[in-house]
């Protein structure tokens, strides 16, 4: 069987193997075990990229190209860090006695089927397969988020679950449209799906139908994305999904849905001419960074926080791939990058301190958390001096990539705006850590403090923090070259 | 002959879209969706026999089977086990709904216009009934308050997305279109598991009170 497949096959088993029954010790392995040769697989198949042959499967219907060797690569790590994490996670909550069976059934089964539906998004080439795999991330995630079973995660489910599915149904809406806009063009079978296919078909598209097929795919896949104004599902689910669960959707889900965005903006690029998308990327994305800012300030729990930064992040993704220049596209896909390895520690510290404080909402965690769990504070710190975009981190300089980009073009204004929602947000997130960190070090009245120890959990939250840190000096050459061939494609160089 | 039959089709899914604005009883919405997936089912089939594109057949046959019959009972089922089965007050009252919604139909109909197609004979009424449904599925899906009335809305836009596929394009891609069918059968399916927690935690399906989570 093809590399590429059994990337797709290794965590789809390791969920079935996880969502039966089994000792505890032997679901963890399993579940570690599976996603870390899924991330091992990743990486065999970007090689095999990099080295020159594109893995593809089912008639092109499954191809790597840079792009998708690239959200392989960073879904499949973020796999490995969440099941890793995940494992001391829930070792956490066992301890505290609040765990069942059903949790631990649907928590070793749904975070692989998880991962198996980021990788096989990542993996298609045709938009059909795409939007059956981006429903399937839908589904899988439902009762990552209903895992608590509280009033409020019920109803994070349900506005998750119908914003959703309405954002998916205007996909579907928007690929059929794109599929119609083509016919005559397209040949026969799943190979008229194919975006390579589309992209040759493009230049004799239909321009009306389009144009109305490229804004459904794009509102669709940006409601999965959390471009604003459709982001309202992301801060509930946030804070109700349990921390290893968010992280896949603040990593895996956002590159995943990025690259459906990026398949869309391209079609569009090669059959209406670059401004039409663009002009549309770059206004959602803006919108989604100045929206960020005064959530940031009001908020009341420390996940939705991140989850708000995190719709700040796809906005500059966003805006840097609508700036359309090709600098921008290479500062979007770093940014892409650098982001994936820098949530994962913000997230984990978070979680880290909700989990001790037994709620993630500020008024019970409180002030002066330095004092209590001095590890996950110290590690919350790095993180948001990380994600805000300070120097000498990664994101400064990919944001400084798409600023400059930005300056240099015909977008002076609006990458002016941009720029001073960045300085807001990086204010606003210093106000809000800062406030969590220091202070007295009692604990609000009636909040239980656990003592912070040293346990798996929080050490993977300081591999992941070495990781961060270390990638702002040295960026692995083949990451690099993986970060240049998605830019081609992004840019449309053959 | 064959136009005739697709325009009717056509209409009387319009028409139970409206049918479905106007009505309050749960039970009912439910059948009309299914009478809509039937007339779909209708639309499929007689585009396949009239153009000889047999695939289509297959789209017909799943469009019957599981959304004229296997969701309507599920979903019939489940308004049974939880015993509620009448929509409360709209945000909007029915007759300035039904207004709004006419509207809504000339801007489906406006917009169908564009299409290559859609600016003469049966693809225009297809396209514009199809814009239209979606655009009442959303009303639908804005002012209604109960989960289930929000999971037939949900399903009346995946119809009218369905109805654009059938009518604009010579027909998706088989593989394409059963992974489409299995993805919707399942998220029903998750939907109504939620619906019925939903109901157990806060013996009501009145989503207007989940509104916890703000800022």
């Amino acid at each position: 069987m093809n590399l590429l497949l059994w990337t797709l096959t290794v965590p789809l088993v390791t969920a079935g193997v996880g969502g039966l029954g089994g000792s505890r010790p032997f679901k963890e392995l399993t579940m570690v075990g599976g996603l870390a040769l899924t991330f091992g697989l990743c990486l065999a198949t970007a090689g095999q990229f990099l080295s020159g042959h594109m893995p593809a499967a089912f008639g092109d219907a499954l191809r790597v190209d840079g792009l998708s060797a690239l959200v392989l690569v960073l879904c499949g790590f973020v796999g490995l860090l969440s099941a890793a994490y995940g494992v001391g996670y829930l070792r956490r909550n066992e301890r505290r006695g609040i765990v069942t069976p059903r949790m631990r059934r649907e928590f070793y089964g749904l975070i692989p089927a998880y991962v198996f539906a980021m990788l096989f998004v990542a993996a298609s080439n045709n938009l059909g397969v795409m939007w059956i795999a981006v429903e399937l991330t839908t589904l899988a995630s439902v009762f990552l988020i209903t895992f608590h079973d509280r009033d409020t995660s019920l109803e994070a489910a349900w506005k998750f679950l119908m914003l959703g599915s309405l954002g998916l149904g205007f996909a579907l809406l928007g690929t059929v449209l794109l599929f119609a806009a083509a016919q005559g063009h397209l040949g026969e079978g799943l190979g008229a799906l194919n975006w390579t296919t589309l992209m040759e078909a493009a230049p004799n598209m239909h321009p009306f139908t389009v144009r109305l097929g490229v804004v459904f795919a794009l509102i669709g896949y940006g409601t999965k994305a959390g471009l604003a104004p459709m982001h309202t599902w992301k801060p509930d689910a946030y804070r109700e999904a349990p921390s290893p669960a968010v992280v896949l959707m603040a990593v895996g889900m956002l590159n995943g849905a990025l690259y459906c965005i990026l398949r869309i903006h391209l079609i569009s690029k090669a059959a209406l001419g670059p401004d039409f998308s663009s002009g549309l990327l770059l206004s959602l994305g803006l919108l989604s960074v100045l929206i960020a800012v005064p959530f940031i300030l009001i908020q009341w729990n420390l996940k939705r926080l991140l989850a708000y930064s995190s719709i700040e992040h796809v906005g500059i993704m966003a805006v840097g791939v609508g700036l359309g220049v090709e600098a921008g596209a290479f500062g979007a896909l770093l940014h892409m990058t650098y982001h994936s390895l820098a949530k994962p520690v913000a997230l984990f510290s978070a979680g880290t301190l909700a989990q001790l404080h037994g709620s993630s909402d500020l008024d019970r965690i409180g002030g002066g958390t330095l004092g209590r769990a001095p590890v996950a504070s110290a590690l919350l710190v790095l993180s948001a001096v990380i994600i805000t975009g300070s120097p000498p981190f990664g994101l400064f300089f990919s944001e400084m990539t798409i600023l400059r980009a930005g300056f240099s073009g015909s977008h002076v204004i609006v990458t002016s705006i941009f720029l001073a929602a960045l300085i807001a947000l990086f204010c606003g997130f210093a106000y809000q850590i800062g406030r969590i960190v220091t202070g007295p070090p009692a604990a609000p009245s009636g909040t239980v403090v656990e003592p912070e120890r040293m346990d798996i959990a929080l050490a993977v939250a300081c591999i992941a923090a070495v990781l961060a840190v270390s990638s702002a000096f040295y960026l692995p050459a083949p990451l690099l070259a993986l970060i240049h061939a998605a830019t081609q494609v992004v840019w449309g160089t053959p | 002959m064959t136009s005739n039959i697709l325009i009717l089709c056509a209409t009387g899914m319009l028409v139970s879209a409206y049918l479905m604005v106007g009505q309050k009883a749960l039970l009912t919405t439910i059948r009309l969706y299914g009478a809509q997936s039937l007339l779909l089912g209708i639309v499929a089939t007689t585009i396949a026999l009239a153009e000889g594109r047999h695939e289509l057949l297959v789209t017909a046959a799943l469009t019957v089977t599981l959304k004229a019959a296997l969701i309507p009972w599920f979903l019939l089922r489940t308004v049974d086990r939880i015993g509620i089965h009448r929509e409360i007050e709209p945000a909007l009252n029915v007759p300035a709904s039904l207004l709004v919604c006419l509207g809504l139909t000339v801007v489906g109909y406006r917009v169908s216009t564009g299409f290559l197609e859609g600016a003469r004979g049966v693809g225009h009424h297809l396209i514009g009934v199809a814009l239209s449904l979606l655009l009442i599925g959303l009303f639908l899906m804005v002012t209604r308050k109960k989960a289930i009335t929000q999971i037939l809305a949900l399903l009346t836009v995946e119809n009218a997305v369905f109805l654009v596929a059938i009518g604009v394009t010579e027909g998706m891609p088989l593989i394409v279109e059963l992974g489409i069918s299995f993805d919707v059968i399942l998220a029903v399916l998750v939907l109504g598991i939620l619906v019925q927690r939903i109901v157990g935690r806060f013996e009501s399906m009145d989503i207007s009170r989940l509104s916890k989570l703000k800022g």
